[in-house]
């Protein structure tokens, strides 16, 4: 039984109190200032959105470059953009703002009962200094100077003997900028994990979405420094005359490699465990049964993280690297398959020994599972060495990390996007259309990137504007690129149905799936405290603990643990969730926006190599901080 | 009501903290908190970020150090061993005297909280000072520019001196914070900040020691 409803007149007079005390400032300029984590979550899922479409616009653009042979749809620097644009585009900034900053945040204070993030206005900082990093990477298109040395961008190719355009130094720069708001982002997830779980909700009874978004935290708070140095030291290379990757002075091309592929690899598994997650909670919804090896699931979502630190050189089996490195490395990647395996058996044991029921989230849950199988069975490929030199830098690579990418990351965001509707809306979707929208997506994604492992095979390289005839890759490549546009048209279809039933739906109520966390137990779309009573939580199916809330409707009638004296939530101890504190919590604030947009101003002004001004712009930061930091909890 | 328990624990024991003021209210909180406040985690994830972006420079150095037969090249001057040790343990007293500032702000001295940052924010500039002016001597008679050793050598002591200027900036912030008295926030802040600082100290071992054993040719 949800508490969305007031049980007595008193607890309708608390609700009200709560309401008034959480609301933000209204209007637009409220989407500013805001720093409600539902509201946050929302602007990273749109600006998201958005840049999704156009890394596919340049996915299409390739797939109808390479229709033909001999085509000449873009010429050949262009295509180099569009490579390059496109695994940037997907990856640091739709896969990871969309898995961490959308999905994340809206959720992640939900689950865990609390009534807003650890940090709330760092959380909107994250959010506009991840819009600015976007600004700032297709202002290079606008300027006709895009990056084109592809996502891995090797030098010496990127040096600026290879690449003298400011290509590279935008790529650089908004690699830096970008991984501030995603270090912001995954500092907070980690906090808020360990301080604002409700009261009582100790490490095992954390819903196993949370301890996927606490792997991928982990996994970006040390993994991306390893990429800001990287880039940091190419700037300079560029753009100060220091020789870290010029061999004539000592420096050395590997290093660039390796440190990328040292944050690179780990990040691909970024990638994927917020996907687990979203499977750990629409598995349980759709079959009424608690997920099968509760804990073994748990540690295998971080133990993919944590063994994706030690396999990055299987990138660089092609480099001559020494044998004992290789095989290592190898090694290592044959371990990832243990804990991916545990998941995969845990996900389809819950779905056989409950009663699934395949609406359409679930749909998409189980085309993930079959193209991660996929995946999986040609990443296993790659531990063979000699395999791997042999297909490495051919669309066989390509198939298996799109596999990976798109059928597995990305398809549980569509299936998330269905099963949270009614949640953020209060509108359910339509099902058989979105049903509908899943087969063509799953058939779609499979004629697009099927044929690749073949063409791959044949001998294809990856990352070639055009090839000629008569090489036997042509039909491959038609039947390609019309996956390509059934997958987009699969695409445009989920989105047309989400938003008319934005405005056609029938109404959801809180809790129309029986879902099992807490989110459905408050209303639909929660209203901006999330929960009128700080939940008690027994297990990690809190939703389903009717007990618990019934008692939650008895405190809430009695006005007990209501915390309507504040702006306030509470704070435990990390492991045991021992009720710590009751902390008071900043209110909306100009000032994220404001450092945000200093910020790009910086970086602008360092991609234009004014360095003084650039110094002088980050005074404007610096002021911005103080601002930030002039009022205390207590006085606002 | 007031003895409900919730989470283990009496709701009538668990401190309204960050809205604590004054004094007394503030060493009361700070007694019956059983973990490390949220303040303290984020500076945690702050080393944490940082230690991996040093551990990347440092690996650097390193890196390029084994691949290179002589290091480093013949035509660059070694560099200097004793002076930068030296100042390194001038820095470490201040991380001494910002854990003595923690413990006097959980205590409720604010007299002598002010006057330990005070002091450590001398000994921090002077440090800082000194290495500024050395930077830009070793720049004028040996160029970044001149190979790899030269780049990563200056990268190290530039992102560690950076870092210094930080924790001076968030020492001074505190002293301005601290001027209106002690709240919670302020001692969190300081506790948040005092962490900063041994981090900082441990850096700027590891980056000197990374710069000195060059000398060891």
């Amino acid at each position: 039984m949800a508490i969305a409803t007031p049980p007595n007149s008193a607890a309708a007079e608390r609700m009200e109190l709560l309401a008034e005390m959480w609301q933000e400032r209204p209007g637009i300029l409220g989407w500013f200032t805001t720093t409600d984590h539902k509201r946050i979550g929302l602007l990273y899922f749109w600006t998201t959105l958005v840049l999704f479409g156009a890394g596919g616009v340049e996915a299409l653009t390739m797939r109808s470059q390479l229709l033909e042979p001999n085509e000449h749809l873009v010429s050949p620097n262009t295509y180099d953009e569009l490579f390059t644009l496109h695994g940037v585009t997907m990856i640091f900034f739709f896969i990871i703002p969309m898995t961490t900053g959308a999905f994340g945040n809206y959720l992640l204070p939900l689950m865990i009962g609390a009534r807003d993030m650890a940090f709330p206005r760092m959380n909107a900082l994250s959010y506009w200094i991840f819009l600015g990093s976007g600004i700032f990477l297709y202002t290079s298109v606008v300027l006709g100077v895009a990056p084109n040395a592809g996502w891995f961008d090797y030098v010496p190719l990127a040096s600026r003997q290879f690449d003298p355009g400011r290509n590279i130094d935008f790529y650089c720069l908004a690699l830096i900028f970008n991984g501030i708001a995603s270090t912001l982002t995954a500092a907070q997830f980690i906090v808020t994990i360990f301080k604002s779980r409700a009261p009582g909700m100790s490490f095992n009874r954390m819903p196993l979405f949370c301890f996927a978004m606490l792997a991928a935290a982990g996994g970006l708070l040390f993994a991306l420094p390893l990429l800001t140095a990287d880039t940091i030291f190419l700037f300079l290379d560029r753009n100060v005359g220091t020789h870290f990757f010029d061999v004539a002075h000592g420096g050395s091309a590997y290093l660039w490699q390796h440190l990328f592929w040292m944050f690179g690899h780990p990040e691909v598994y970024i990638l994927i465990v917020p996907a687990f997650g979203i499977a750990t909670e629409i598995i349980p919804a759709f079959t009424q049964r608690r997920v099968a090896a509760f804990p073994l699931v748990a540690i295998a979502e971080l133990l993919v993280v944590f063994i994706g630190f030690g396999v990055w050189a299987h990138h660089m089996y092609a480099t001559g690297l020494p044998t004992i490195t290789a095989v290592f490395v190898a090694a290592a990647t044959a371990m990832v398959i243990i804990p991916s395996t545990i998941q995969v058996f845990a996900w389809c044991m819950t779905m056989v020994l409950g009663t699934a029921q395949f609406k359409t989230p679930l749909l998409f849950i189980a085309g993930f599972i079959f193209m991660f199988v996929m995946g999986g069975l040609s990443g296993i490929m790659f531990v063979a060495i000699p395999f791997d030199q042999q297909v490495t830098d051919s669309y066989f690579v390509i198939a298996h990390f799109h596999y990976i990418i798109f059928g597995a990351a990305v398809f549980p965001i569509f299936g998330g996007m269905y099963y949270w509707f009614p949640k953020v809306t209060g509108k359910l979707y339509f099902e058989r259309p979105g049903q509908i929208s899943f087969w063509v997506l799953f058939i779609g994604t499979n004629v697009l990137f099927f044929p690749m492992h073949i063409v791959g095979l044949l001998g294809m390289p990856r990352r070639q504007y055009t090839y000629p005839a008569g090489m036997g890759w042509q039909s491959y490549n038609v039947v390609e690129t019309i996956g390509g546009y059934l997958t987009a048209v699969g695409i445009l279809m989920l989105i047309g149905n989400l938003v008319y039933s934005y405005f056609r739906g029938a109404e959801a109520g809180p809790d129309p799936w029986h879902g099992p966390t807490l989110e459905w137990t408050t209303s639909s779309p929660p209203p901006a405290y999330n929960y009128a009573v700080i939940p008690r939580v027994s297990s990690a199916y809190a939703n389903w603990d009717e007990e618990d809330r019934a008692e939650d409707r008895r405190k809430l009638a009695a006005g007990i643990l209501v915390l309507q004296e504040g702006h306030e939530q509470a704070a435990v101890t990390p492991v045991d969730g021992t009720f710590d504190e009751i902390v008071e919590m900043p209110h909306d604030s100009p000032w994220p926006v404001l450092l945000a947009l200093s910020l790009l101003l910086v970086f602008f002004m360092l991609v234009l190599h004014k360095y003084g001004v650039a110094g002088v712009m980050a005074i404007g930061c610096v002021v911005s901080l103080f601002g930030w930091h002039s009022k205390e909890p207590q006085e606002s | 009501m007031t003895d409900y328990i919730a989470g283990g624990r009496k709701i009538a024991d668990v401190p309204r903290t960050t809205a604590a003021t004054g004094t007394p209210a503030v060493t009361r909180v700070i007694v019956r908190r059983t973990g490390p406040p949220a303040a303290w985690w984020g500076v945690v994830m702050l080393i944490a970020s940082e230690g991996v972006l040093f551990a990347a420079f440092i690996g650097t150095f390193f890196y390029l150090r084994f691949n290179d037969p002589a290091w480093p090249p013949p035509h660059d001057p070694s560099p200097t061993v004793v002076l930068p040790l030296v100042m390194v343990a001038i820095l470490s007293t201040s991380s001494g005297l910002m854990q003595l500032a923690w413990r006097a702000v959980r205590q409720g001295r604010l007299a002598a909280t002010r006057l330990l940052l005070v002091v450590a924010v001398i000994v921090q500039s002077g440090y800082f000072a000194y290495e500024v002016h050395d930077f830009s001597d070793q720049l004028h008679t040996l160029p970044i520019g001149r190979d790899a050793y030269t780049s990563s050598h200056y990268v190290l002591l530039g992102a560690d001196h950076a870092h210094v200027l930080i924790g001076i900036v968030f020492n001074l912030w505190l002293l301005w914070k601290l001027a209106r008295g002690i709240t919670t926030y302020r001692a969190n802040a300081v506790q948040a900040i005092t962490w900063y600082w041994h981090f900082v100290t441990l850096l700027t071992w590891a980056v000197t020691a990374t710069v000195v054993s060059a000398a060891l040719r």
